[in-house]
């Protein structure tokens, strides 16, 4: 043993920590002989004694100045409660993950709330301009944009204690339909030895590139590039971030963005609206691409200023939420207090136009190393030969052109036709030879059947964090499936415009085993007829949201229904909400340790907060609701509802 | 240091003003001294104890026990301290004499020598320790780093304040 193993051992056990016999040993062994370490233990304890006698000064009483400023917080609202997301785990990621749409059946994880200024009331904004004015300008002003340049400067707050402040500037560059480009430029000057983050996104429709230091915490980061070749028209696992030239995902919603009022922003009439960060990440398109970046709560407010005539957005921040669950999370992350007036972090546009980028824009810095999509663009007149088929088209695509038409590499066998007009965009998929278990395409079972105007039916799901608004059509020796960023009505209307007659869901779909239960999709009526309590739909839901589908679940101990409930437009953010109602007397086993007791309507329930779920018993009727995106004052407040007025949709 | 009567924790974070009245009374002193061993400065102490006593007041709800009611408070107090002096701008590294310590002068310059000795990596664990009587997984608690790290930084902070003595010794 030496030295410095024996000091370090002597300042261990002199705080009072356990040694392991054998060190303890061999410690006192090394005392023995060494004069040098007997000395540093004689030091420390004159130290301790200096420093226990040291801290005397006089304390001062503060107790009624403490609990004054305690008794004006109390008065102030409280936060609503929300689920918060592990630190780290939010940050989604632009790089590319490959997967053959036809495979992408299950809807992603969704994750977020999106609710704002509490339980589902739009706040009075007092503004003239409503915010379906705002979706509606969106998607219309969608469909006209040919080409787009703009600069961008970027401000940033608080990324460490040694860089509160970074500088950095985005040029972003698009030419209809798939062209973009988006480079940022570090111009911070850091007071220590760091890898500037400086990136760039380039997407020359089928091929899509991507390069930045990865975010690491050491000086030298490395450069990372990405590549994906044969891209899938409009694919969302290799996406062009279109948010920052007209928000399509981000305010796609009207039910869930505020309107905050009107001004002048870089001479030019000027909106401004407010939607919380988890919402409006298409927005921040550059925090994932490479480098390193401060951190964002769910529920930071991001406001945005959207030029009136063509709204273009031209100008957002991100200012802190409020509430002691937003201070916790601030602790963890080490940031400092951040005054909730004060923006954390801004996007400004310097200069915005309308010209066609240059030539060269869109080029493909060359690269070794590339992923491949396996999209193979043919003519429209080949497929035939190729395929044995000829795609079915729309008589009407809500105004849009067609743009590509590519054989996916998967096991459908099928066709991929891309309609597109400025940003807008509309996949329709086909297969002739369609044996999966649930429909084509990124659809699930729980998808909200829609009567088409035309006859027939087909299968709704709202825009999520991974796709488009979408339909499954199945019918006679044909299986569809339409992808869009249109609003929900030209999407049906396209859908409709197929000449196919769409059939109910064959009996191999809504069959299906889970584990050991089976589930079989049937309509509410059905559910009502075969089980031996009434099934009621909760009458208070986020606006916009109402029921999708239902099932009948059997696990072997007699029917369970569960009923998902979805927003129409975008549910992104909330997900989807899940109601089981089951006969039992008592709640299962508990199956988390995070779990707690609270009052459900009268009767004692239990809250699992990593799942958002709340569960109780009442008059022998087992309920168990859940939604990723709600906190627990949301979710009582739709299980309170439950057995009021009935609202189907 | 203890941490409080459970029910009072209890009451506490169910919003119960009187309970929370008690903890700010049992912890004052405490969050007090740490501040000012924090900040060196009396007013500056005064503003993060009044601070800290208000965000743990609004956290209290989310205080889940993972750790000892004592270390969460401590590294409220640690956080708000850092911020004030940040937003102010000042750390005083040198020392001002305690008005009102009962320690004779001459052991009072030795250990303001020694602290300024070490950085404040080495300063925090130390105070959290030797003047606050933490155990290592406390003090790791408080600081959000690992044990080992504690253990390793005790003992670097207890070799240069040494160091310094000597050499204050030396050249008197």
């Amino acid at each position: 043993m030496n030295h410095e193993q024996a000091e370090r051992l002597l300042s261990a056990r002199i705080d009072g920590e356990r040694l392991s016999t054998r060190a303890s040993a061999s410690l006192e062994q090394h005392l023995e002989t060494c004069a040098e370490c007997r000395a540093f233990e004689r030091g420390a304890y004159r130290l301790r004694e200096a420093a226990r006698f040291e801290v005397a000064p006089a304390v001062p009483d503060l107790v009624d100045q403490v609990m004054t400023a305690v008794g004006a917080e109390g008065e102030r609202p409280r936060s609503r409660l929300r689920v918060v997301r592990p630190a780290g785990s939010p940050r989604r990621s632009i790089l590319p993950r490959l997967a053959p749409v036809a495979a992408a059946l299950v809807v992603g994880a969704l994750i977020g709330s999106l609710v704002v200024g509490g339980p589902w009331q739009r706040p009075e904004t007092g503004s003239a301009l409503a915010a379906t004015e705002v979706t509606e300008g969106i998607s219309a002003a969608a469909v006209r944009l040919d080409a787009y340049q703009a600069t961008f400067a970027i401000d940033e707050r608080n990324l460490s204690p040694e860089v509160p402040d970074r500088h950095l500037t985005m040029r972003v560059s698009f030419e209809s339909p798939e062209r973009f480009r988006l480079d940022v430029v570090d111009r911070t000057v850091y007071p220590m030895a760091a890898t500037p983050t400086n990136l760039r996104l380039v997407v020359d429709g089928s091929t899509w590139y991507a390069a930045g230091p990865a975010p690491c915490p050491t000086a030298t980061c490395p450069q990372r590039e990405s590549v994906v070749r044969n891209r899938l028209p409009f694919s969302t696992a290799a996406p062009i971030p279109t948010d920052l030239v007209l928000p399509i995902s981000t305010l796609a919603d009207a039910d869930r963005l505020t309107v905050l009022g009107r001004g002048t922003v870089l001479g030019r009439p000027a909106v401004r609206v407010e939607v919380p960060f988890e919402r409006a990440e298409p927005l921040f398109p550059f925090l994932s691409i490479g480098g390193d970046w401060r951190p964002f709560f769910p529920n930071d407010r991001v406001r945005i200023w959207l030029d009136e005539r063509n709204w273009f957005p031209l100008r957002w921040d991100v200012y802190p939420a409020t509430g002691g669950e937003r201070d916790a999370w601030a602790l963890r992350f080490g940031l400092p207090d951040e005054p909730s007036l004060r923006s954390l972090f801004s996007v400004r546009a310097l200069h915005v136009s309308l010209d066609t980028p240059e030539a060269g824009a869109f080029d493909i810095p060359p690269t070794n190393s590339s992923q491949d999509q396996g999209a193979r663009v043919v003519e429209l007149g080949h497929v035939r030969r190729e395929i044995g088929f000829e795609p079915l088209a729309p008589s009407t695509v809500g105004g849009l052109d067609r743009y590509r038409v590519v054989l996916p590499l998967d096991d459908a066998g099928g066709t991929l036709v891309a309609y597109a007009d400025g940003l807008a965009f509309l996949n329709l998929g086909e297969t002739r030879s369609w044996n999966g278990d649930a429909p084509f395409g990124p659809v699930s079972v729980q998808a909200e059947e829609i009567s088409l105007s035309g006859g027939g039916v087909a299968y709704y799901e709202p825009a999520s964090r991974d796709h488009g608004r979408r339909v499954a059509i199945h019918a006679a020796g044909t299986d569809l499936y339409l992808e869009s960023n249109l609003p929900r009505s030209e999407l049906l209307a396209a859908a409709a415009a197929l000449p196919v007659q769409g059939l109910p869901m064959p009996d191999a779909w809504t069959h299906r085993r889970v584990g050991a239960a089976t589930a079989e999709r049937v309509s509410l009526e059905t559910a009502r007829a075969s089980v031996p309590f009434p099934v009621e739909v909760p009458t208070a839901l986020p606006a916009g949201f109402g029921l999708a589908s239902v099932e009948l679940v059997d696990a072997g101990f007699g029917a369970g229904v569960t009923l998902y409930l979805r927003d129409e437009d975008a549910d992104a953010g909330i997900g989807t909400i899940r109601l089981h109602l089951e006969a039992a007397s008592a709640l299962p086993p508990a199956t988390s340790a995070a779990q707690s007791t609270v009052g459900v309507d009268g009767v004692q329930g239990r809250f699992t907060p990593d799942r958002s779920q709340l569960e109780w018993i009442d008059g022998g009727l087992y309920r168990s609701l859940d939604a990723p995106g709600l906190a627990l004052q949301e979710l009582l407040a739709i299980a309170t509802s439950i057995g009021g007025d009935e609202t189907d949709r | 240091m203890n941490d409080p009567d459970p029910r009072t924790l209890t009451r506490a974070r169910e919003g119960d003003l009187g309970a929370f009245e008690d903890l700010v009374r049992q912890y004052q002193a405490d969050v007090w001294r740490f501040a000012y061993h924090f900040t060196r400065d009396r007013s500056l102490a005064d503003d993060v104890t009044q601070e800290a006593f208000l965000r743990a007041f609004r956290f209290l709800r989310g205080f889940r026990g993972d750790s000892k009611f004592t270390s969460w408070l401590f590294r409220i107090a640690r956080n708000c301290a850092m911020d004030q002096i940040k937003a102010r701008n000042v750390y005083v590294e040198r020392v001002t004499p305690i008005a009102g310590s009962s320690t004779d002068p001459q052991t009072r310059v030795e250990l303001h020598a020694a602290l300024d000795a070490v950085s404040a990596e080495h300063r925090e664990p130390f105070m959290l320790v030797e003047v606050f009587g933490l155990s290592y997984q406390e003090a790791a608690d408080v600081l959000g780093v690992r044990v080992g790290t504690i253990k390793s930084r005790m003992h670097r902070a207890r070799r240069a304040m040494m160091d310094a003595l000597a050499v204050e010794e030396e050249a008197r």
